[in-house]
């Protein structure tokens, strides 16, 4: 297994050199390219290799995943956007293909590149995120903590995974729907926002349940919500912001497979069936088990319009957030 | 204590099983390989391999891991001592004191050093994990942004020592370092800065391309331009291992390196590269004849070399204790745990003992190993001296392009090695030394981002800065420290640097 996923990669450096394909080879019948626009070990990465390996399985050619990473996962989504759109190339993105875009208006910038640039394949997990505090903080609910929000504006801190991120999304949404005001810490990643919270430097986190559920165990955090639809398996205990009656508050970590605009309808078609069939092989779902991510799988137009609901709303929150200097 | 024995006994029990000895030793080569190459760091290796450990069982695949992170910053030395090319961001300082040795035909003893201060430092600092780690980790997490702050801006004191010419000039060297720092997006706004609309200068200029070329590349084309080819002193084969006195010079550097490495490698966020740079400066400090440093001291080789060594160990700490990320090769080993089905989490040794033990004892294991792959191949790559310069420096230039291509497969960062390789020569033409621009660019982001990070905790309010203990205390240590190198610099009129940058002057003169 391991050999043969090596070979893989190898061969698929080694091809993925423009061959000058011919139009008529059945798809696929070279190696095909899944871009994760993020390092290995995070979200991206660890979504798209089992994906990958599922779907060589399926479409039995090699599928290999690359990390072309950079600018918040603009490299690599910039990359895939203007690759030549034959179906050899894809892209593994996150929430933030949304959210990218959307701040570059902000400062009036040259888009690295434009939703419009993709056609989404398929979602393929969707993880809501919760809010946690530190267990020692006198918030035991969510409602304490907004309240207590709104009586002292400003002075409860979050720390996120940096400026427009997704976890600090998470929690403009919340702000927004509270109508309160939090004071956000961004760091230079998840990881470091995780390591402020537990160092007690900050007063809350929106994060991913799996990366928190051992703290949440071992009695060094308390989560108060979720921002999904339906609460989060492993804490069926915690209410959703929805049942809270915050109901613009809904956000999610979310993957999803896309190719460049302009691929022809039977690769994209032949595709959708492969990704279909990847989600269902076993392996794949024990992998997703292990990660505790949620196997959340949309094609067509029910992707599109998940799609362009979660868009709209963080589209929403990024005006919001304007240019932070505009606030003071 | 007798716990821990048992603990370590059932530790050893997996670790010396084939299978994990296998892993162990093949992450130790690999390692070493990744050392060795330049530009091609840890993290790229890590990353690399991490989808072939998914076959794996988690132990397994964490001892491999492992393996390759500590053996590159064994492997890491060689190109610096041989070739004055970093085979990693932390082996930055080697290239001062151990391409000195090299040239003075001591190359041998040089490589033979650092493998061995490798190895005490690794071994010593897993003794340091092993009985330390929960009540270490949990005082690393009080280190939050201000107290960062503090102790980078302590770090800046280092400055004062990396150059053994004129303080003006490392000074302006030290600027332009941070200057190249702000590249990038701000952390805190969003802005891009001075990326001139291309996304792949979004996460700045790396360390890596900047330090392969500011010593790799110029080192060729310095070379490349003389009339004459240097005359290399060749190793002599018994002249090999280090001398009686330079044994008893390396020892005590990496004893404090030991400590310091595995002490700064504790720290969330911090990088090993820091952890060399400090180690550098206090040999400096403490050596009774720091004109030396420059010129092949070994105290400048054996310090810096232990402390990268050691602060592997140091940063799993918070990762083994608290399932915390606490820099970005150890959020890896997190996520190859994950995608295992362990969760990390503060819980880890309780609930995986085998793991956690097993992973401790292969760390000894693993440094037995590398003494071994290291010190025979000390002769071997000795004799790389012995090719002829038309025929190493293409072939160098070639691999170091390699190496910074596959860390992130990005071509712009090959432009940045090759635009600071002409940059580090016209430096050096003006007798500019450029240690000092990597230390400032390692510097800009993580002071930048503190500092606000800091100031958004405390909305603004500066008072965070002494407020806060860890922090006051640091804060109060640099400034006595400003103020001790004043008074003896008002005292003196002249200090030792100046003196020394007069009687250079003198000498190229006459």
């Amino acid at each position: 297994m391991t050999a043969h996923r090596l070979v893989a990669i190898v061969l698929a450096l080694a091809l993925a050199w423009p061959l000058a394909a011919a139009a008529q080879e059945p798809y696929p019948s070279r190696p095909i390219t899944v871009v994760a626009p993020f390092p290995p070990g995070g979200v991206a990465d660890l979504t798209a290799r089992p994906v990958a390996a599922a779907m060589e399985k399926v479409l039995k050619s090699p599928v290999a995943v690359v990390n072309k990473t950079g600018a918040a996962g603009a490299v690599g989504m910039q990359f895939v956007a203007t690759s030549k759109p034959d179906g050899y190339t894809l892209l593994l993105a996150l929430s933030s293909i949304s959210i990218i875009p959307e701040a570059d208006k902000i400062f009036d910038r040259q888009p690295a590149f434009t939703v419009d640039q993709f056609v989404p394949i398929a979602l393929i997990s969707a993880d809501p995120t919760i809010l946690v505090v530190r267990a020692e903080s006198p918030w035991k609910t969510a409602g304490e903590l907004i309240d207590d929000a709104r009586k002292r504006p400003g002075q409860i801190s979050y720390s996120s995974s940096g400026i427009y991120g997704t976890l600090h999304m998470a929690m403009e949404l919340l702000s927004h729907a509270a109508g309160i005001k939090l004071r956000h810490v961004p760091h230079a990643g998840a990881g470091p926002a995780l390591t402020a919270i537990l160092g007690g430097h900050v007063d809350a986190l929106a994060s991913g349940p799996a990366v928190v559920l051992p703290h949440i165990k071992s009695g060094k955090l308390r989560a108060l919500a979720g921002w999904g639809d339906k609460r989060v398996a492993a804490l069926p205990e915690i209410p959703t912001f929805k049942e809270l009656g915050y109901s613009d508050a809904e956000f999610y970590i979310w993957a999803g497979l896309f190719a460049p605009r302009g691929t022809p309808e039977p690769v994209l078609a032949r595709l959708r069936e492969a990704t279909r069939a990847a989600v269902a092989e076993p392996e794949f779902k024990s992998a997703m088990d292990k990660l505790q991510t949620p196997i959340a799988f949309k094609q067509g137009q029910e992707f599109q319009t998940f799609f362009d609901a979660d868009a709209r709303r963080l589209a929403a929150g990024v005006r919001k957030v304007g240019r932070v200097e505009d606030k003071k | 204590m007798l716990d821990t024995l048992g603990n370590l006994a059932l530790g050893f029990s997996v670790a010396l099983s084939p299978p994990i000895l296998f892993y162990a030793f093949v992450g130790c080569v690999v390692g070493t390989l990744v050392g060795v190459l330049p530009g091609v760091g840890p993290l790229a290796g890590i990353s690399l391999l991490l989808p072939a450990t998914f076959g794996l069982d988690a132990t397994r695949a964490i001892v491999m891991l492992a393996g390759i992170y500590y053996g590159a910053m064994y492997g890491g030395s060689t190109t610096s001592i041989l070739m004055r090319i970093p085979g990693e961001a932390a082996s930055v300082m080697t290239c001062i004191d151990g391409y000195a040795m090299a040239r003075k035909g001591r190359g041998g003893a040089a490589l033979a050093i650092a493998a061995v201060g490798s190895y005490v430092a690794g071994t010593a600092s897993v003794v340091g994990l092993m009985l330390l780690a929960p009540p270490l980790a949990a005082f690393a997490l009080r280190f939050g942004p201000p107290e960062y702050l503090a102790l980078l801006l302590l770090g800046l004191f280092v400055l004062a020592y990396m150059s053994s010419g004129s303080m003006l000039k490392s000074l302006a060297m030290a600027s332009l370092g941070l200057l190249l720092g702000m590249v990038g997006i701000d952390q805190m706004s969003g802005y891009f800065r001075f990326a001139y609309g291309r996304v792949e200068l979004g996460d700045g200029l790396g360390v890596v391309p900047v330090a392969v070329g500011l010593f790799g590349v110029a080192e060729i084309l310095a070379t490349a331009g003389l009339a004459m080819p240097p005359q290399v002193v060749k190793p002599r084969l018994r002249e090999l291992l280090p001398s009686r006195s330079e044994w008893r010079e390396s020892a005590a550097p990496i004893g404090r390196g030991t400590v310091l490495g595995f002490l700064i490698g504790i720290l969330p966020g911090s990088a090993h590269i820091i952890a060399s740079f400090v180690s550098y400066a206090l040999e400096k400090r403490l050596s009774k004849r720091p004109e030396q440093f420059g010129q092949g001291a070994v105290a400048g080789l054996a310090g810096p070399e232990s402390a990268n060594n050691s602060a592997t160990s140091g940063a799993m700490v918070p990762m083994l204790a608290l399932g915390v990320p606490s820099g970005p090769i150890p959020a890896v080993m997190l996520a190859a745990m994950m995608v295992h089905g362990v969760s990390p989490g503060p819980m880890l040794i309780q609930q995986q003992p085998e793991l956690f033990w097993g992973f401790v004892a292969s760390m000894y294991v693993g440094n037995v190993v590398l003494l071994i792959l290291n010190l025979p191949l000390v002769g071997l790559f000795v004799n790389i001296l012995r090719v002829p310069y038309p025929y190493l420096y293409p072939a160098i230039l070639v691999f170091s392009m390699l190496g910074v291509y596959a860390v992130n497969g990005s071509v712009v960062d090959v432009w940045i090695m090759l635009v600071m390789g002409v940059l580090g020569w016209v430096l050096r033409k003006l007798d500019f030394e450029t240690a000092p621009v990597v230390l400032g660019l390692v510097l800009a982001p993580m002071i930048e981002l503190s500092l606000r990070q800091s100031l958004a905790m405390s909305d603004g309010d500066y008072a965070i800065f002494v407020s806060r203990p860890i922090a006051a205390v640091l804060l109060g240590a640099g400034l006595l420290l400003v103020l001790l190198n004043l008074i003896s610099f008002v005292r003196r009129g002249l200090d030792w640097r100046a003196r020394l940058a007069l009687a250079e002057k003198g000498e190229e003169t006459s």
